[in-house]
């Protein structure tokens, strides 16, 4: 049987970032069905998928269509080859009507003027057919998330898509929204459409998929029909036995609470909440893990426990003071550190000198200024003794570091951060793009820093990372705590199955605060 | 005040509408970018060389209606070497028009030397003024009539483009696109419309509404040329645009709103004792005022996201406590 | 590490150079319209401008550089706004304000002389710092966009010019406004007679060295250069950035308000019609070439101040050239200057191409 749309063989490397994207990937998919493809960040769905709509241009491979080979170079292409994509950020002008919106560059008109009548009907006949009702005249703007995405799958229909991809596209829905999504995706399979359902929630996956194709690493590791698999089954496959590094620790020996979060909630840019009624402690000499999948609130919540954001609910202290109106300045002094996610936006300037970029926090101290002069000398020894602890190769007091590997300017912000002993560290997503022997290097170093006391907020994406380093794990689902688990005990199937919506028996061990 | 009060004369409202013209072009030129996603701070410079290139064709070509039509050209040029650049070499915007309102200011008045010898102010009798339109039937009703009859094609022009702008963004197909650039160039491209073309068009568009502006001044009002002729009108009308929200038709207030301000500074200098920059600096008060009352109004209404969401926990909060 | 220090200076003056003679290439075609001879207006502009016979006889370059002085001021000015990351042109209308000052000052206090130029200097400066501080409180509290701000302003500074010079300050009725004269306690000295040439330009080079010591050395330069060029990463490192963009406006402010003080003080005696329109501008082109640097910004102040000096009395007097011809080329350079990644891609694919070659040639050579 010839499948509705073949991958085979796809393979991408990204310059840029020294990532092989895609290896050797093959997917397809049958007419009528709901393919569900699952994979942690990073594991190459969106590239893949990318290379299918045509914003790509794969290295090796190709694409067939009912089983004849086809050239995607622009979305033009895969729009006419029948494959249309739902973007997980919707691609809707706000001010624009339902109507306008799906009609966008393929208005009907007389000599250019438009008919909002004509528009409207032709709408509200597509919404029939496919028995999604919308409003044709209502604004965008005005319009919950959750008809937003109905109306961006309106829009793949009525271009006469065949193959509909649907990025992501729970991540912005309540769970009502939710399950009328897959009433509306069964539906769909059933009058002959397929889907390509990307996510990482496995739960969705048993509830809406036909077969699902699991992705590690840039790799498929493999199909199965769902009722041959369960969830258990798919997060191991998800996050593999490969286990990279998993360093050596002794078993913490936490002290007082050096920062507690009581009930904190955080909005995001549209005033929505991103962070929901969260409390938790990190104690001196721990390191607590929040695990979870980039996007259900990690960086709200960072951007508040440092500072960068206010709180919009509850409190946070720090060794018991009351930090939650300070500014980022007074938390650094009273000792919080922070390794950002972003070490070339955030973590750094580029378009300066080391020295610069290693006082940042500091400058103000009297080891380095006085009377609002820099002592340049001062700065110009704490530079290198930084670069010589740190072992940070190629870099030069007085130089640039905008040329510097990856691996080495997380070094230079781990060693800018973790220097000058501080009680707090909040390390987000710490090893992002970086090579094993870098990896390794900052997995050793905050060790260290628990060891020596400091307590250690460690928020990643990489679920070997959190089993390795963390005491404690605390699994962050659509902003809040969706469980809590002894690390020492668990394993990365509990984990995964939290990070993915679902639940398990919680081992309650010797932990004070717990969920809400 | 017997003497300030005779400012409010038919006059005062005839220039008022006059001195808006040149604003209201340079507004729908900064409308028009706008909407299509482009912030163009050259609109002075347009003008300016609009004002320039307007009066020396009228001259050379005896005719000063085309030299409204060589104007609108020029400052059309102008506009697509702006979208070019700022297309091909991703080029700062505000460097770029800021090199463009200096080079234009100092090359117009010294090709006008060039060409017409060392004059500060240049003019000739042979040029044309653009006469005056009285419409039938319109022009013998009593005020109103006085109100709305009598001026340069120029001056109905405006009116004219104030309404086919309108009708363009809001009722064709190319309007909807450019809007859907400006406001979400991801949903332009991804239907295939080509973003590019489209705000390559509409800095030509703005350069040529500008520079009919520019030559309004020069060929229609004053009859000569001289430094800096446009005087900030160009700011000015990107602040009206901005005021107007970028809606052709409060922009068209807007304009007047700035137009009424010059004419009433102009009459109550002829008027009044009051010193003459006392009054010539009301517009551009008033362009500061706008910029910070829109600003305000945008502050406000992302704090207003925000304040509620706070407001919300603090109900459930309430109700938790209660229940 | 030599080699990559001077690879560095090479590459910041690369662009800037390849503007300046793109400049001068459309200055030639530019004196070709107005039909005066190239190479004998190429020669005269030279002579006029940088030219010197004996220091305070024939010495076009001591006017260059006194010319230049105002200059240097309102481009370090605009250096110090650009590198806060505040796109300030307003420059224009401070200069304004610390002129006026110091036009009043100067002959409506008695002081002795030394004390009263400091007073009438801080007063200028508080003025342009003043003056500096608007558009910069609004864009912190507001966000109110700088360059249109600081445009209005310039403008609204243009009318309190006018307004003051004819009326509360005017001397006497003659047909070009002039204020009084100021004391000669408030003059600032100048050096050889028949030349403007004095303590202003020795005021520029210290404020210079000032600017670098002050943006480079001390903490709260550290803090402006910071929120300038990284603003996520001086909120994420704690550095106050509203206080510092206020301060760099303050500061900026403050410099063009030194500019009007000097130009005031130093070379008319009083304000007038006509006064040096246009300093704020050149300022700014010098900071935008100089590559925000405040030894760049001196350096292409004074060339600048030649390409006017020799159009006025060069070009203009010997061709007939108008001396419009200065602000022109300025104009152009600037916009070449923005355009600076034509010159950019263009240098990459001549420098792959000679690398291209280097290879091709070790290849041969092996084989």
């Amino acid at each position: 049987m010839t499948h509705a749309l073949e991958m085979k063989g796809i393979s991408k490397y990204f310059r840029s970032t020294d990532v092989q994207a895609n290896q050797d990937v093959d997917l397809n998919v049958n007419e009528g069905e709901v393919l569900a493809l699952v994979g942690e960040n990073g594991a190459g769905k969106t590239t893949l998928m990318n290379v299918l709509f045509g914003l790509i241009e794969p290295d090796e491979g190709e694409i067939f269509i009912d089983g004849k080979k086809v050239e995607i170079n622009h979305p033009h292409d895969a729009l006419a080859n029948g494959i249309g994509m739902v973007h997980q950020h919707f691609k809707l002008v706000p001010s624009f009507t339902v109507a306008e919106n799906i009609m966008l560059g393929i208005e009907p008109n007389k000599a250019g003027f438009t008919s909002h009548k004509e528009e409207n009907a032709i709408v509200e006949e597509l919404a029939n057919k496919f028995n999604l009702p919308v409003d044709p005249t209502a604004r965008i703007r005005d319009l919950p998330v959750g008809m937003q995405q109905r109306i961006e799958i309106l829009k793949v229909l009525q271009r006469e898509a065949k193959i509909l991809i649907l990025d992501e596209p729970t991540a912005v829905l309540t769970p009502q929204e939710v399950k009328e999504l897959f009433v509306v995706v069964k539906d769909l399979a059933s009058k002959g459409y397929s889907i390509v359902f990307i996510t990482h929630k496995l739960i969705e996956v048993m509830n809406v998929a036909d077969r699902v194709s699991v992705m590690r690493a840039g790799k498929m590791i493999g199909t199965k029909k769902i009722s041959e698999t369960d969830i258990p089954d798919l997060a191991s496959m998800m996050v593999g036995r490969e286990v990279i590094l998993r360093v050596d620790k002794d078993k913490s020996k936490p002290g007082k609470p050096v920062f507690e979060a009581k009930d904190i909630s955080v909005s995001d840019v549209n005033g929505l909440a991103a962070v929901s009624h969260v409390s938790f402690n990190v104690h001196a000499g721990e390191i607590v893990g929040i695990a979870g999948v980039s996007g259900n609130g990690q960086t709200e919540l960072v951007e508040a426990v440092s500072g960068m954001k206010s709180l919009d609910g509850g409190k946070i202290l720090l060794n018991g003071k009351d930090i939650s109106k300070t500014s980022v300045r007074s938390r650094r002094d009273e000792g919080v550190a922070h390794i950002p996610e972003d070490r070339m936006g955030v973590g750094l300037n580029l378009e300066t000198i080391l020295d610069e970029n290693l006082i940042v926090s500091r400058y103000n101290q009297s080891a380095f200024s006085r009377f609002n002069f820099m002592l340049s000398k001062e700065i110009r020894k704490f530079t290198n003794s930084i670069i010589k602890s740190f072992s940070i190769a190629s870099a030069e007091a007085g130089e640039g570091i905008s040329k510097l590997s990856g691996g080495n300017l997380q070094k230079i912000v781990v060693g800018r951060e973790l220097s000058g002993d501080p009680s707090f560290i909040i390390a987000n997503q710490p090893t992002r793009g970086l090579d094993v022997g870098s990896i390794e290097f900052v997995h050793k170093t905050l060790i260290e820093a628990r060891d020596k006391g400091a307590g250690v907020l460690l928020v990643s994406v990489e679920l070997d990372e959190i089993m390795s380093l963390a005491d404690r794990i605390l699994v962050l689902y659509r902003g809040e705590i969706q469980g809590e688990l002894d690390a020492y005990s668990t394993t990365d199937e509990e984990v995964g199955i939290l990070m993915a919506g679902g639940k398990v028996k919680e081992k309650s061990g010797k932990q004070e605060e717990s969920v809400k | 005040m017997d003497g300030f009060l005779s400012v409010f004369t038919i006059e005062l409202l005839n220039s008022g509408i006059r001195l808006a013209t040149p604003v209201l072009l340079a507004a729908l030129g900064g409308t028009i970018c706008n909407k299509s996603g482009v912030l163009n701070m050259a609109l002075e410079a347009k003008m300016l060389m609009g004002a320039f290139v307007g009066i020396v064709a009228a001259y050379y070509l005896n005719n000063s209606y085309l030299g409204l039509l060589a104007a609108m050209l020029a400052g059309g040029l102008m506009g697509s070497i702006f979208a070019f650049l700022y297309h091909r070499y991703n080029i700062n915007l505000a460097i770029l028009a800021t090199s463009f309102n200096l080079l234009v200011l100092e090359l117009t008045v010294y090709m006008m030397r060039v060409m017409f010898g060392n004059v500060g102010t240049w003019s000739d009798p042979s040029i044309e003024r653009l006469p005056d339109i009285a419409i039938p039937v319109i022009k013998d009703i009593p005020f109103i009539g006085r109100i709305f009859s009598g001026y340069n094609i120029v001056v109905y022009a405006s009116w004219a483009f104030v309404i086919v702008l309108y009708v363009v963004l809001y009722k064709t197909k190319f309007g909807r696109h450019i809007r859907a650039v400006g406001e979400n160039i991801e949903s332009a491209e991804t239907v295939g419309i080509n973003a590019k073309l489209i705000q390559s068009l509409a800095l030509f568009l703005s350069g040529a509404f500008a520079g009919l502006g520019g030559a309004f001044l020069s060929i229609g009002h004053l009859k000569l040329f001289t430094r800096n002729m446009s005087n900030g009108r160009g700011w000015t009308g990107l602040s009206a645009a901005l005021f107007g929200g970028n809606h052709p038709i409060t922009t068209f207030f807007a304009s007047i709103f700035f137009g009424y301000t010059e004419a009433f500074a102009v009459r109550v200098q002829n008027v009044t004792e009051l010193s003459p920059q006392l009054v010539e600096v009301l517009p551009h008060l008033a362009t500061l005022l706008i910029l910070v009352l829109v600003a305000f109004r945008d502050k406000i209404r992302v704090s207003l996201a925000r304040r509620k969401f706070r407001e919300n926990l603090k109900k459930a909060v309430a109700s938790q406590e209660e229940g | 590490m030599k080699n990559k220090k001077l690879r560095r200076i090479f590459d910041a003056f690369l662009v800037p150079v390849l503007a300046i003679i793109s400049g001068l290439i459309v200055m030639a075609v530019m004196i070709r319209i107005s039909g005066a001879p190239i190479i004998e207006s190429y020669q005269v502009l030279l002579e006029k401008s940088f030219g010197c016979e004996k220091i305070g006889f024939n010495c076009p370059l001591i006017s260059t550089l006194e010319r230049a002085t105002p200059i240097i001021l309102t481009g370090l000015s605009a250096t110090v706004a650009f590198q806060s990351g505040m796109f300030s042109i307003g420059q224009e209308g401070q200069f304004l304000m610390g002129s006026v000052m110091a036009a009043w000052l100067g002959y409506a206090i008695q002081l002795p002389f030394g004390l009263h130029q400091l007073v009438i200097i801080a007063a200028s400066m508080a003025a342009g710092a003043a003056y500096g501080y608007i558009p910069g409180l609004l864009k912190v509290k507001l966000k109110v966009n700088e360059l249109l701000s600081t445009i209005m302003l310039n403008l609204v500074a243009i009318q309190i010019f006018i307004y003051l010079l004819e009326y509360p300050l005017r001397a006497d009725r003659t047909e070009v406004a002039h204020s009084h004269i100021i004391e000669p306690t408030a003059i600032l000295p100048t050096f050889f007679r028949g030349a403007k040439f004095g303590w202003g330009f020795v005021i520029a080079i210290l404020a210079v060295i000032g600017v670098y010591l002050y943006l480079w050395k001390t903490k709260s330069g550290y803090e402006m250069r910071m929120a300038g060029q990284a603003s996520r990463f001086a909120l994420f490192g704690g550095i106050p950035s509203d206080k510092a963009a206020i301060r760099a406006m303050i500061i900026s402010g403050a410099l063009s308000g030194l500019a009007g003080a000097v130009e005031v003080l130093g070379v008319h005696r009083r304000i007038m019609g006509g006064f040096a329109t246009g300093i704020g501008f050149d300022g700014l082109t010098a900071a935008i070439l100089g590559q925000r640097n405040p030894f760049g910004a001196l350096i292409v102040a004074i060339l600048f101040a030649g390409i006017k000096l020799g159009s006025q009395l060069g070009l203009q007097l010997k061709f007939g050239i108008p001396r419009e011809l200065g602000g022109t080329i300025t104009g152009f350079i600037v916009f070449f200057v923005a355009a600076r990644k034509f010159y950019e891609n263009n240098i990459e694919r001549v420098r792959e191409w000679f690398d291209k070659r280097r290879a091709a040639k070790l290849e041969e050579e092996v084989n």
